[in-house]
């Protein structure tokens, strides 16, 4: 029995096909696993992580120790505590005092909305200009010379002093 | 349709997109220190607190009054530039008929601290405790100086960030005043 090389088996597609399964299980998964309860602690850490330090650069609320940080966190402290808000809406209401300023993650709305939309845009137009590209290739490819063509390049290879058969 | 068709399409929509980004990015306003605030125009924020004194404050029960709220720290260089400001506002509000009531909000800074700038440097308007920077929060006050008006209904009418200018605050106020009066 001759074995069947690494790169063929590979290439086969119920491999790919397993792949994919595989790929779409854990997607399904880690989108629909339920991470129970989160402690109070556990929420506030969670929300002060998603938001900026407005007088830092780049920190989170949960990382910084400037004043305004500290005042935050404990803004959203209350509000756990309060039990009245979801941590977007917790999120929201501080934002809306300070603006975006304090969002580590843009919103999907107005102008931010850019920073979500702007990299589908470009892959998409990206696939595009690909699948374009490859068309075209494959067209050329697969040409069939005309009768003129053929002839064409008979006579020039019948008049070829560099052509071994008329050497 | 061919490619060379297709080809100034993609390459005009770009453009578009290109040059719609410019317009935003031309027209944005900038996003640093200007005084503008979601809570302009709007009711203002709920502020319960003490004072330094250990007197309760409560925004709400202040309503009928003009308010200045002025935010700040003892060891900040422009709260300190400032205060001279401020003592002139005070002292032109006791010979006024409606006088615009000051606090000072303590931010990230000791009672101690903040007394012992007062002794020194003069003002006996009430000053608002802040320890776990709700008052701030509230307001989005990230950095102070900062001075918030609200007027006798409640609604926060005017936000100034940074060190006040000599007069502006008077000026400001009595603009507001006058276009109240007229539009009652």
């Amino acid at each position: 029995m001759t074995a069947v090389p690494l790169s063929s088996r590979v290439k086969s597609w119920p491999v790919w096909m397993l792949m994919g399964l595989i790929v779409v299980v854990l997607l399904t998964i880690g989108a629909t696993r339920d991470n129970g309860p989160l402690t109070q602690s556990e929420r506030i850490d969670a929300i002060s992580q998603r938001l900026a330090c407005p007088t830092c650069n780049g920190e989170s609320v949960y990382v910084s120790r400037a004043a305004a940080a500290e005042s935050i966190r404990n803004q959203v402290a209350r509000d756990v505590s309060a039990g009245k808000l979801t941590d977007d809406e917790i999120i929201a209401a501080i934002a809306s005092t300070f603006e975006a300023r304090v969002l580590l993650v843009p919103r999907a709305t107005g102008f931010d909305a850019l920073v979500w939309v702007l990299p589908i845009a470009v892959a998409v137009c990206f696939v595009t200009a690909l699948g374009f590209a490859f068309r075209r290739w494959r067209k050329n490819q697969g040409a069939v010379p005309s009768e003129d063509d053929v002839a064409l390049v008979e006579r020039l290879l019948a008049d070829d002093p560099t052509d071994e058969e008329n050497v | 349709m061919s490619n060379k068709r297709v080809a100034p399409w993609i390459a005009g929509s770009v453009g578009v997109v290109l040059i719609g980004l410019l317009v935003l990015l031309a027209v944005a306003k900038p996003s640093t220190d200007s005084a503008s605030s979601p809570l302009l125009g709007k009711a203002a924020p709920a502020v319960r607190s003490t004072t330094t004194d250990g007197k309760t404050f409560d925004l709400a029960r202040r309503k009928g009054s003009w308010v200045v709220l002025n935010f700040f720290n003892s060891t900040c260089v422009p709260c300190r530039n400032e205060h001279p400001r401020l003592l002139e506002f005070a002292d032109a509000q006791k010979q006024s008929e409606n006088p615009v009531e000051l606090y000072t909000v303590v931010n990230d800074d000791s009672d101690a601290a903040v007394k012992a700038f007062f002794d020194t440097n003069g003002g006996d308007w009430p000053r608002v405790k802040d320890d776990d920077g709700a008052i701030a929060v509230a307001f989005g006050v990230a950095k102070v100086p900062e001075t918030w008006v609200v007027d006798p209904n409640g609604f926060v009418r005017l936000r100034v960030i940074g060190e006040l200018s000599r007069g502006f605050l008077q000026t400001r106020i009595d603009e507001m005043i006058a276009l109240a009066e007229a539009s009652s």
